[in-house]
Order: C-alpha cells, then sequence, then structure tokens
C-alpha cells in the first residue's frame, strides 16, 4: 500500500507547498495586474503566462540551470546558504508552482478587477492600504482567492514534466503520484499504475467538487450585488 | 480649514487649480469633465499631483516640493462619492466604526450608535448594505465618513443617485451639520439648482482652471466673464460697447440701446467692447411711459410654463437687446400676462451686470 500512499503524501506535500508559494509571489501580482495602470503592469502581466507557453519540462531545465552552480543564484543558494534544490521536494514544489502561478494569477486577478473601485477609494481614506486588502479585498474577493488556490494545488499535483526535470523521481523523496504512474507503466506494473491513477483521480473529483461550489458561491455572490 | 493648490495632468487632461473651504459648504461647480472629482481627489490623495500642496486644518498633508505625501487615511478628511459605496459585507455599524481602528472595539458599537440615532437611522446596527434604501445607504456612507471625527468633508456629487425628496432631507442633513459641527465641506456638483441651494462659497470650474471663486451671491450676480455667467445658467448674455464710464455707472450701448449699470467685472473704458448679463428673474416688467432709466418696450414673443414659474422671450420693440424674464406664476395671473403683450422692461442698474468681452464670434 505504500506504493500509493507514499507517492500521494509527496504529491500533496508539493502540491500545498507550490500553492503556498503561488498565494505568496501569485497575490500580489495579481493585484498589480488588476489595479495597476503603469506600464509595468502590462510587462508583468504578460511575464506572468509565460510558464503556460512554455513546455513544462523546458520551465524544469531553466529551473535546473537556475537551481544550479552554472548560476550565480544557484551558486549562492549552495555555497552560501547550503541549500540544496535539486533533487528535493523543495525545489520540485518551486517547480510546480512555477508551472502553475499562471493559473492562479489570472484567476485571482479577475477576482480583484470586479472589485468597486468606488468602495476602494472610500476604503482608502477610512484605514492603512493593508486593512484595505485584508478587510476589503479579500472578503469581497474570497471566492476567487479560492478557486485560484484550488486550481493552482491541482495543476501542482497534476504536475510531472517541471518537477521531473528539476527533483528527478527517487522513491520515498521526490517521486509524486504522475512520476510514479509513469515509472509503474514503464515497469510494467499495470496493476500499480492502475492504483496509483486511482488514487489520483479519487483526489482530483474532490477538488473538482470543491472548486465548483466555489465558484458557484462566487457567482451567485457578483449576481447579488 | 482646507487650503489646496494642485497642478496635474492626466492624459490631454491638465488641472491646475487653486482651491479654498473654510468652516461652511464650498460647493465646486462645473460641466462633466472640468476636474472638479479630479480635484477633490487630489486632495483626497487618490490621485498624486505633479506639483502642488494641500493644508489640512494646520497639517501639511501634501506639499510635491518638500516630498510630503500622506496617504489617504491620514489625511484626516471624510470622503464621499456619487454611490454609499458601503462594504456589502459588513453591516451598518460596522461598515460606520470601520475607520475608527483607534477606539477600542468595545467603544466602537456606541459611536455607531449614536451616529445612527443622529442620521434618524436608530436601530438600523445590524441591517446589511444590501437592505438599505438608497437614501438610508447614503446616511450611513456620510456618518462613516464623519465617524473618525474629521473636520473637513469632500463630497462627489453624494445625491446624484437619489431623488428629489431624499435630495433635499440629506442637504437639510448637511446644512445641520455644518451648523452644529462647524464642519467645511467641499461638495462637488454640477447641477445648478443643487450649487445654488448649497453654497455658502463658489468655486466654478472649467477645464481644469477656477474661473471664479467667491461668495455664492456674489458670484451668481457678479460672473467674472462670459464664461462663468454662460456656466451658470447664463441666458441674457448680451454684447455692448461702453460709451461713459463714471465712479460708479457705466453707460453702455446695447444694440443701438442706452443703459447704464452699476456692476462690472474688469476694467471697461468707454469705446471698449463688453458682455453684460442680467438673470431672468431680476427683470422687472412694468406699465407706463419709457421715460425711466434702463427701461426697453418689449414684446412677449414666446412663454414657457414651469409650473412654478413661467419664462417669457421678449422681442425689444425699438432698437435694443431680446431679453428673456422669468415670472412666477402668481404674478403672471394678476399682471395678467397671458392676455397683455406689450410692457416695459426694466432693467436695474445694479442687476446689470458687465464683464470683459469674450472671445469668438457674436451671439
Amino acid at each position: 500500500m505504500s506504493e500509493v500512499l507514499e507517492p500521494l503524501r509527496i504529491s500533496l506535500l508539493i502540491a500545498t507547498a507550490g500553492t503556498l508559494l503561488c498565494v505568496a509571489v501569485g497575490t500580489p501580482a495579481a493585484w498589480v495586474i488588476a489595479r495597476s495602470q503603469a506600464r509595468l503592469a502590462t510587462v508583468l502581466a504578460a511575464v506572468s503566462l509565460l510558464p503556460l507557453v512554455l513546455p513544462p519540462t523546458a520551465v524544469g531545465y531553466y529551473l535546473l540551470w537556475l537551481f544550479g552552480r552554472e548560476s550565480a543564484i544557484g551558486r549562492f543558494l549552495i555555497d552560501s546558504l547550503g541549500i540544496q534544490l535539486v533533487f528535493t521536494w523543495p525545489g520540485a514544489a518551486i517547480a510546480a508552482a512555477v508551472v502553475s502561478v499562471p493559473l492562479f494569477i489570472r484567476t485571482a486577478a479577475a477576482g480583484f478587477e470586479q472589485v468597486d473601485e468606488e468602495l476602494l477609494v472610500a476604503a482608502r481614506t477610512l484605514v492603512a492600504p493593508w486593512r484595505v486588502f485584508f478587510f476589503v479585498v479579500v472578503p469581497l474577493a474570497w471566492p476567487s482567492l479560492v478557486a485560484a488556490c484550488l486550481i493552482a494545488f491541482a495543476r501542482c499535483l497534476g504536475e510531472f514534466g517541471a518537477t521531473v526535470v528539476v527533483a528527478a523521481s527517487i522513491p520515498g523523496k521526490t517521486r509524486t503520484l504522475p512520476a510514479a504512474i509513469y515509472d509503474a507503466n514503464l515497469a510494467g506494473d499495470d496493476r500499480l499504475a492502475h492504483q496509483l491513477a486511482l488514487a489520483a483521480l479519487a483526489v482530483g473529483f474532490v477538488l473538482v467538487l470543491t472548486l465548483t461550489v466555489a465558484l458557484q458561491a462566487a457567482v451567485r455572490r457578483s449576481a447579488r450585488s | 480649514m482646507l487650503d489646496a493648490y494642485l497642478a496635474l495632468k492626466a492624459g490631454a487632461f491638465d488641472l491646475d487649480i487653486e482651491v479654498r473651504a473654510g468652516p461652511g459648504i464650498t460647493v465646486l461647480f462645473g460641466p462633466s469633465g472640468s476636474g472638479k472629482s479630479m480635484t477633490l481627489r487630489a486632495i483626497a490623495g487618490i490621485e498624486r499631483p505633479a506639483r502642488g500642496r494641500v493644508v489640512i486644518g494646520d497639517v501639511v498633508v501634501f506639499d510635491a516640493s518638500a516630498g510630503i505625501d500622506l496617504p489617504p487615511h491620514r489625511r484626516r478628511l471624510g470622503y464621499a462619492g456619487q454611490r454609499p459605496a458601503l462594504l456589502p459585507h459588513l453591516s451598518a455599524a460596522k461598515n460606520i466604526t470601520f475607520g475608527l481602528t483607534r477606539v477600542p472595539a468595545a467603544e466602537r458599537l456606541g459611536v455607531a450608535a449614536r451616529w445612527l440615532e443622529r442620521f434618524d437611522l436608530a436601530g438600523f446596527e445590524q441591517r446589511r448594505p444590501a437592505s438599505l434604501s438608497g437614501g438610508q445607504a447614503q446616511r450611513v456612507a456620510l456618518a462613516r465618513a464623519l465617524a473618525p471625527g474629521h473636520r473637513v468633508l469632500l463630497l462627489d456629487e453624494p445625491f446624484a443617485a437619489l431623488d428629489e425628496t431624499l435630495r433635499q432631507s440629506l442637504r437639510e442633513l448637511l446644512a445641520r451639520l455644518v451648523r452644529e459641527e462647524g464642519l467645511a465641506i467641499l461638495f462637488v456638483t454640477h447641477d445648478l439648482r443643487e450649487a445654488h441651494l448649497l453654497a455658502h462659497e463658489l468655486v466654478v470650474l472649467d477645464r481644469g482652471r477656477v474661473l471664479q471663486a467667491g461668495p455664492r451671491d456674489e458670484v451668481f450676480r457678479k460672473p467674472a466673464s462670459r464664461r462663468v455667467a454662460e456656466l451658470l445658467g447664463g441666458v441674457n448674455l448680451l454684447r455692448g460697447v461702453v460709451v461713459e464710464r463714471d465712479a460708479g455707472r457705466l453707460k453702455v450701448d446695447i444694440e443701438g440701446w442706452r443703459a447704464c449699470c452699476d456692476s462690472w467685472a474688469g476694467d471697461p473704458a468707454p469705446g471698449e467692447p463688453v458682455d453684460l448679463v442680467i438673470r431672468p428673474e431680476r427683470v422687472v416688467l412694468r406699465r407706463g411711459e419709457p421715460q425711466e432709466l434702463n427701461v426697453l418696450p418689449a414684446v412677449v414673443v414666446r412663454e414657457f410654463d414651469y409650473g412654478t414659474s413661467r419664462t417669457l422671450f421678449f422681442a425689444p420693440e425699438g432698437p435694443g437687446p431680446a431679453l428673456s424674464v422669468e415670472v412666477a406664476s402668481r404674478p403672471y395671473e394678476v399682471l395678467g400676462i397671458a392676455t397683455r403683450k406689450r410692457w416695459l422692461l426694466e432693467l436695474p442698474p445694479g442687476d446689470l451686470h458687465a464683464m470683459p468681452p469674450a472671445e469668438g464670434p457674436r451671439q
């Protein structure tokens, strides 16, 4: 059973970490893209879509170069901080996050765009910007933010190309559900591949169900206001 | 209480204005796109002027050359726009106390209750904005803007979406607040009637510039230019030539008719063209012979019935200008204007106002 549970655990770990990274990086980016008139925001919007058009293996390849000794950042990470990202689950989580963040940003930005400008102006004259964000923007855009998180989580969970290039498929360490299915299939272990795919299906079903409920809430909310 | 100089460019629009507001209601009046809302937003700190200085109370909240730019929530002013913009996920009470971050949580409900009571909304604490009527929501929005204790209030056409009865009761509410609290309100509107009803001081804006500022009646009676007169609903805009100028009196020729005027802007000299204006409600209808000063024989050629008043269009019988005259419905009946069409129009010299001539074709 651990042949199924272990990859599932690693997948969930990577997806959770990847989603958190998406939230941390994607939320401010989505806010700027949705609200700023500056030219930089347009550039950011375009750049944020890049991982979507690149093959995931290409994203993985670039990250491999970035995390390795060939790049200044990689040297700094390895030599000064002692952080080795290649062939580790944090590396895989970063790879999954990079691939998923365009979807997170798009979804969150759509939610931010719907927040009434006049409401923001009124709020800004009353309280500090961080309060405006957490007590006005987040409560009003939460269905979109929840949807963004779920989409990012789902994308992280299914991520194969970029993670496998960065972190390979080390059993018990970086072998995710998709990687395990790929390996089982190559090895001709149909029974295991089948069980793994079933696990992916079950998790996926729960996710899609939650996502649908969240989106319906969003639609109902916008219909009311 | 408020002293602002602002200069900013947004695309093709160029704003460069100076506005002052003391206790009372200062109306910022102008046509759409004249920069009224932009001015409020710049004072509030939502827009950032390229140059300028904004002083509220005795605090400099913005000074481009000194690098001072306080964020909106620290400028100590209240703001309310066209729509109430209440936070839909919070109750009326929580909306009102939203800006009271320094008041202990336990006291906030009391503050909200006091404001709701003042605005005739006692018992509405737990109501959601979606369940409030337009007028109720706008009152909550005003309470929210005032609850932090600000003395300066910026209002951007706050009654635009409401019907006339509600508008009137909210205007009375504002007047009461000004009396009781000594608030300084900067009120934006493009509605001439509203401007007249509310203003103590009037600032006329056009294309990003202040054309004239002063006490309401002075601006209405003595516009500084033809454009101001036009914006203030100027009918009876006339072209004339100065014939003579004494210490306190101007003799002018208006299309061959001689008149005196005791009020003028600028420095008109004999021989120079001037624009003149007289408000339609200031023209007096008389019977008798045209021997007096500023009397023009004329005939009613058209009239409009507005219910409470009538606007009469007069054509001169001899040389002179065409004029429109506003008469309340009752005097209209008493004078028998319905049957009698020939009148002498008296233009009191104090109400006929001369201005520097506008460029452009004669009208």
